[in-house]
């Protein structure tokens, strides 16, 4: 892949004033996956939106990476139970107009 | 606009230390965090308020002038100057296309009407005060609300964001509370990060008529004593035209009759529809004159 479309991991820490080893730590935890060229590390900006969820997590809330997967998996469940909500909702109208 | 009580946000008293203030907002910002409260609006607007008073509170420059600028809020003219101000500066930002709504994940664009007022638009929106700096530009969520004979048909709605006209295909069969991606309408990146994301939750009101249950759509028809007895044919009017279907003999009061295909389209698959269902509602008839009473009489008496 083109790296011009990669971000670089040092540019993305120097712009967020985050430790390489925040990264390495998401890495390790499955969080994210990273890729090496040229001995360079990148992310690609598919990830960017739960990259940037995990800084802010961690850097407004002071949530440890070690713990962030507890945090992101309730989160996907809240999320996937909202949509559930929604469905519930469209066929419960369906009996009981809102 | 109103006083916004920045203590009463934070919920310590007037001589709260800072490091109380600190306390207070590290408490509340874990609770009301976007981030953890996912299509929440009400935590979001929490947020940004939350944020704004820190941002004073912790400021000892700001929380005098808050302090001062408070006590004689009633007399404070430049509010209202500021406050149309603002909105001119809104109505050229907005500029969206009637029935949509744009907001971002983290409370707004822009400043509250409160904050800016008292300390300017400049006012000192921080990094480390309000929504987070980023790389990737922020995501953009925006409704949209069409009736139920709207999301029937493949159609095409223009937007207006940041003066830039953009259109899209709602295709047939869209869901109630459905969310569209447009990827790279969102906010513009920083340092070469790229664009965010427009999202647009899809609103579908209830009709009067039509009601939906999945793909499939149901309907409420009269028919009179006699088709319902005797049987016959009866026209009625579908989402997509008028059809004539047969009523067979003896049909109940609350019976269905299914006309295969001719429901709502299944989104994402091009001719693929579900199936209406006519439930018949038989009208009994009143205000009989002697003679079909009499004829009534000899039918019960068989």
């Amino acid at each position: 892949m083109n790296t011009e479309q990669l971000i670089s991991i040092r540019e993305f820490c120097v712009y967020h004033q985050v430790e390489s080893a925040f990264i390495e730590a998401l890495e390790h935890n499955g969080l994210i996956e990273t890729m090496i060229i040229e001995q360079r590390v990148y992310i690609h900006p598919g990830q960017l939106v739960r990259l940037e969820k995990l800084v802010r997590l961690h850097q407004d809330l002071a949530i440890h990476p070690d713990d962030m997967d507890v945090v992101t998996g309730l989160l996907e469940r809240i999320e996937d139970l909202q949509q559930q909500i929604v469905r519930l909702q469209n066929r419960l109208s369906f009996y009981e107009p809102m | 606009m109103e006083f916004v009580d920045y203590y009463t946000v934070l919920g310590v008293p007037k001589t709260a230390s800072d490091e109380d203030i600190k306390k207070a907002y590290r408490k509340l910002a874990r609770k009301l965090h976007p981030d953890l409260n996912p299509n929440d609006a009400e935590a979001q607007k929490k947020f940004q308020q939350l944020n704004e008073a820190n941002e004073v509170l912790s400021d000892p420059e700001k929380r005098k002038k808050y302090d001062q600028y408070g006590k004689d809020w009633a007399y404070a003219d430049q509010y209202e100057q500021a406050k149309q101000q603002r909105q001119q500066q809104a109505r050229q930002h907005a500029g969206t296309g009637g029935e949509y709504d744009f907001s971002d994940g983290f409370g707004g664009a822009d400043f509250s009407d409160f904050l800016s007022s008292m300390f300017g638009q400049e006012g000192g929106r921080t990094r480390t005060g309000g929504r987070p700096a980023k790389f990737r530009g922020s995501d953009y969520q925006a409704e949209l609300h069409l009736s139920l004979r709207d999301a029937y048909t493949t159609h095409k709605q223009t937007l207006t964001l940041d003066g830039q006209q953009i259109g899209i295909t709602i295709k047939a069969g869209v869901e109630n509370g459905q969310k569209i991606k447009l990827a790279g309408y969102g906010g513009p990146g920083v340092n070469g990060g790229p664009k965010g994301d427009l999202y647009i939750t899809i609103l579908v009101a209830d009709d009067d008529r039509y009601k939906r249950k999945g793909h499939d759509v149901y309907v409420e028809e009269e028919i009179d004593l006699y088709t319902a007895v005797l049987g016959g044919e009866k026209v009625i009017e579908t989402l997509n035209g008028k059809v004539k279907i047969p009523v067979a003999a003896g049909t109940q009061n609350g019976g269905k009759s299914r006309l295969k295909g001719k429901g709502f389209p299944v989104y994402n698959q091009e001719g693929a529809f579900g199936d209406l269902y006519v439930q018949w509602q038989v009208k009994i008839p009143t205000d009989l004159t002697d003679e079909q009473k009499e004829l009534f009489r000899k039918l019960a008496n068989r």
